[in-house]
C-alpha cells in the first residue's frame, strides 16, 4: 500500500513485456507447425528437432560461460534458433547433422557478434546455408510424407527444377503438407496458425512477410512459366520455405531494418532475390539465401530510410 | 651474430606475415585447398622474396629514392617470370592449381613490403636471412591453413585419408571456408597475444 | 557477342566469382577501409574506374605488342608497370581537372597501384578471352565489360562490408575477434549466402 502512494519516475504505465516474454511466445507459436512436421514424417522430425534445441542452447551457454557474459540461455533466444535450424532441415538426415548446424548458427552466426540482439544474420540461417554447403548429400534428399521409412522423394521445387514430371499435388495438399520438404515448412496451416498468433499479439508487423510473399508471387506469376503472365504463383506460395521464412524468418528483430519503409523494402528484396534463385537459380530453393542477403544490406537500408528528426530538414 | 639470428626468426613467429602482420593475404586465402599447392604456393613466394630480397640489397645504391618503388616492381616482376615458366615447365598440374595467383605475386604485400622496409636499408646478409624468415614463416602459415581446410574439407591430407568415417566438411574447400579458417586462426592469435600480456 | 554472354559475365563476376569473396582479390583494402561507408564508396569506386580503364589497356598491349612479338612471357612484367603508368597518370589527370574529385578519391589512386584486383582482372581476361594466342570474338568487348564488373562486384562487397561494419562498432564484439577477424568472419558469412546464385542460368 505504501508503495503505491509514492511517485516514481515516469514512465508511469508499464507493459509487462520483456525479452524472455516475447521470445518464449515465438517458441510457442512455432509449436504447431512442429507437431505437423512429426505427424507428416515420424518421429525422426521429433529427434531432430530436439537436438537442434539441446546443442543451440548448450553452445550458447558454453559460449557465455567462455567470454564471462551474462548466462542468457533462459530467455529463449538459443531455443528459437534451434528450432528454426531443425525446421528448415529434412527429417530423415542423420541425428549429427542438426546438431553440427546448431553449434554453427549459434557461434558464428550469433556469438561472434557479441550474443543477444548484436547478430547482423539471422543465425538459424547462417547454420541452415552452412550445412547446405558442407553436406549437401543430406541437405537434398527429403523423406516422403506419411511413409515413416527411408523411402525418399523429390520436393515438388526440386522436380520442378530438374524438369521431373511433377506428382499430382492439389493446393489442398500443398496447405495441409502432404508433400516432401524441410520439417517445418510443408504444413502452411500450422505455420499460418502461429503466424496468427504473433501477429495478434503484436510481436511481428505486416510489412515484411506481406510484401515478401506478394512479391515473389507476382515475379512468379508474371516470369514462372515460359510465357509472361503465366506463373503458377500460388505453387509457389505454397511450396518450398517461403511462408516459415517470410512469418518466422525475415522477421528477425536484430537483422531487419528499423523502419516501416525500410521493412518493405525488405521484404520486396527478400521477394525478388527468392524469385530470381528459383527460377533462374542453380538451387531449386532460395528463401534462405534471400533473407540472407537482404540481412548484409540491413545496415545500408536501414542508412538511408532513417525517419527525418523532427525539426530538422 | 646474434642479430642475425634475430633478422632469420622473427619472420617466422614474432613477425609473421600472416598472423601477425595480415599481409599478402589473398595467395593465402586462393590456394590453400591443399597442403601440396599450400606448400607450392610458399616455395614460389619464398624464391622472389629472397631473390628479389638478395638483388635490391645490392643495387640499393644505384637506385634514385623517387623512383625506387617502380624499380622494386621491376626486380620482383623478373622473378615471378622466373618462376612462373619454371612452374609451366616442370609442374603444370602445380601451375594449373595455383592459376592466376603465380603473377599475382607480383603484387603480394609481403614481397614489395620486404623491399621498401628492409632489404633497401640493409646489407646483403640480413636481408638474405630476412627473406628467407619471412618465406618460412609464410609457407608454414600457408600449410597450416591449409592443412585444417584440406582435412576438415575433404578429410584427407596430403592424399592420405586420416580418420574412416568423417563426413567430410564441404565447405572449408571452398572461399567462405577459407574466410571462415583465416578468420577464427587470427582471432585464435590475438587471444593467445592478450593472454601473454 | 551476344546479351546473354554479357549477362552471364555480370553475374558470375559480380556475384558468383565476387572478387572479394570468391577471387580474393584486394582483400587489404578491403578489410582496412570498409570501416566507413564513404571512404570505401570513394575507393569502390576509384578501383572500378581503374580496373575497367586498365583491363582495355592491357587487352591491347597483350593483342598488339606481346602477342605478334612473341612476348606472350612478359605478361606479368609488362601488365604491373602499365597499371602503374595507368594509375599515375589517371591520377595526374585527375588532380589537373578536377581538384574535388582529387580530394575525394585521389589517395586511394596511389594505394590502387598495387592492388591485386587490377592485376587480376587484367590476368583473368588474356586468360578467359584468348585462346591458344587468339582472342576470342568480341573478346575486348567482354574483357572491358568483366573488367568493369568485376570492380561492380568490389563495390558490391566493400559498401555491405562498410555498413555491416559501422553497425558493429556499437556491438559487444569480443575482444580478440575486433576488427581483423570479425572482417574475415563476416565476408565468410556473406560468401555462403553468395552461393545462392550458383548455377545461375539462363
Amino acid at each position: 500500500m505504501r508503495n503505491k502512494l509514492l511517485v516514481s519516475g515516469s514512465p508511469h504505465i508499464h507493459k509487462n513485456e520483456s525479452v524472455p516474454r516475447i521470445m518464449w511466445t515465438v517458441v510457442l507459436s512455432t509449436i504447431p507447425a512442429g507437431i505437423a512436421g512429426v505427424i507428416i514424417f515420424g518421429l525422426s522430425a521429433l529427434w531432430v528437432i530436439l537436438l537442434a534445441v539441446i546443442a543451440a542452447v548448450a553452445t550458447e551457454a558454453v559460449f557465455e560461460v567462455w567470454t564471462k557474459n551474462k548466462i542468457t540461455v533462459m530467455d529463449g533466444s538459443a531455443v528459437i534458433t534451434g528450432i528454426l535450424l531443425a525446421y528448415n532441415l529434412p527429417p530423415n538426415v542423420p541425428l549429427w547433422l542438426p546438431i553440427a548446424g546448431s553449434v554453427f548458427s549459434i557461434a558464428i552466426g550469433k556469438q561472434v557478434f557479441g550474443g543477444l540482439g548484436q547478430n547482423i544474420f539471422n543465425p538459424a540461417l547462417v547454420g541452415r546455408v552452412f550445412l547446405m554447403a558442407s553436406w549437401p548429400k543430406y541437405m537434398t534428399s527429403f523423406a516422403r510424407p506419411f511413409s515413416y521409412d527411408a523411402v525418399t522423394s523429390a520436393t515438388p521445387l526440386a522436380a520442378l527444377k530438374e524438369g521431373k514430371v511433377l506428382e499430382h499435388l492439389s493446393y489442398l495438399d500443398l496447405f495441409l503438407g502432404k508433400r516432401g520438404g524441410c520439417i517445418g515448412e510443408v504444413c502452411i496451416l500450422a505455420l499460418l496458425i502461429g503466424a496468427a498468433v504473433l501477429l495478434y499479439k503484436g510481436y511481428i508487423s505486416w510489412h515484411i512477410p506481406a510484401s515478401y510473399i506478394l512479391t515473389t508471387a507476382v515475379f512468379m506469376y508474371i516470369f514462372g512459366a515460359k510465357q509472361l503472365f503465366h506463373g503458377d504463383w500460388l505453387f509457389h506460395v505454397l511450396n518450398g520455405g517461403l511462408i516459415l521464412g517470410a512469418f518466422f524468418m525475415a522477421t528477425d528483430y536484430v537483422a531487419t531494418p528499423l523502419t516501416i519503409k525500410g521493412q518493405l523494402i525488405f521484404g520486396v528484396g527478400c521477394g525478388l532475390l527468392t524469385a530470381i534463385i528459383r527460377i533462374w537459380g542453380g538451387y531449386p530453393e532460395g528463401v534462405s539465401y534471400a533473407i540472407l542477403m537482404m540481412n548484409a544490406a540491413t545496415p545500408f537500408i536501414d542508412r538511408y530510410t532513417k525517419n527525418r528528426i523532427y525539426g530538422t530538414k | 651474430m646474434k642479430s642475425l639470428i634475430k633478422e632469420f626468426t622473427k619472420g617466422i613467429i614474432k613477425e609473421n606475415p600472416t598472423f601477425v602482420l595480415a599481409l599478402g593475404l589473398c595467395p593465402t586465402l586462393a590456394v590453400s585447398v591443399s597442403v601440396a599447392n599450400g606448400i607450392g604456393m610458399g616455395v614460389a613466394a619464398t624464391f622472389v622474396l629472397l631473390g628479389s630480397s638478395v638483388i635490391i640489397s645490392l643495387v640499393k645504391n644505384f637506385i634514385p629514392n623517387k623512383i625506387r618503388i617502380p624499380c622494386f616492381i621491376v626486380i620482383i616482376a623478373t622473378f615471378v617470370t622466373i618462376i612462373e615458366l619454371c612452374l609451366k615447365a616442370y609442374s603444370p598440374v602445380l601451375d594449373r592449381a595455383l592459376g592466376i595467383y603465380v603473377p599475382l605475386i607480383v603484387v603480394n604485400c609481403i614481397v614489395l613490403g620486404r623491399a621498401e622496409a628492409f632489404a633497401c636499408k640493409n646489407n646483403l646478409l640480413s636481408s638474405f636471412l630476412d627473406g628467407l624468415g619471412m618465406g618460412i614463416g609464410f609457407t608454414l602459415a600457408l600449410i597450416l591453413i591449409s592443412a585444417i581446410r584440406e582435412f576438415l574439407g575433404s578429410g584427407q591430407i596430403l592424399g592420405h585419408t586420416l580418420i574412416k568415417g568423417f563426413e567430410p566438411v564441404f565447405v572449408f574447400g571452398m572461399p567462405s571456408g577459407a574466410l571462415l579458417v583465416i578468420g577464427l586462426l587470427l582471432g585464435f592469435f590475438n587471444l593467445l597475444r592478450n593472454r601473454k600480456t | 557477342m551476344n546479351v546473354q554472354a554479357f549477362l552471364s559475365i555480370f553475374i558470375s563476376s559480380v556475384f558468383i566469382y565476387n572478387v572479394i569473396l570468391s577471387r580474393f582479390l584486394g582483400l587489404c583494402p578491403f578489410v582496412a577501409i570498409s570501416k566507413n561507408t564513404k571512404q570505401a564508396f570513394a575507393m569502390s569506386a576509384a578501383v572500378t574506374f581503374v580496373i575497367t580503364a586498365a583491363s582495355a589497356v592491357t587487352w591491347l598491349i597483350y593483342r598488339f605488342l606481346l602477342l605478334p612479338f612473341n612476348l606472350a612471357y612478359l605478361r606479368t612484367l609488362s601488365f604491373v608497370l602499365v597499371i602503374a603508368a595507368l594509375v599515375q597518370l589517371i591520377e595526374m589527370v585527375i588532380r589537373k581537372t578536377s581538384p574535388v574529385l582529387y580530394r575525394a578519391f585521389g589517395i586511394y589512386l596511389t594505394l590502387i597501384t598495387t592492388n591485386c584486383a587490377v592485376l587480376g582482372a587484367a590476368v583473368l581476361n588474356i586468360d578467359m578471352f584468348f585462346v591458344n594466342g587468339k582472342a576470342v570474338a568480341g573478346s575486348f568487348y567482354y574483357s572491358v565489360f568483366q573488367g568493369f564488373c568485376m570492380g561492380l562486384g568490389y563495390t558490391l562487397a566493400m559498401l555491405i562490408m562498410s555498413g555491416i561494419r559501422e553497425r558493429l562498432e556499437l556491438c559487444n564484439v569480443p575482444k580478440a575477434l575486433k576488427d581483423f577477424p570479425l572482417a574475415f568472419i563476416i565476408a565468410s558469412v556473406l560468401s555462403l549466402s553468395f552461393m545462392g546464385f550458383n548455377g545461375f542460368k539462363f
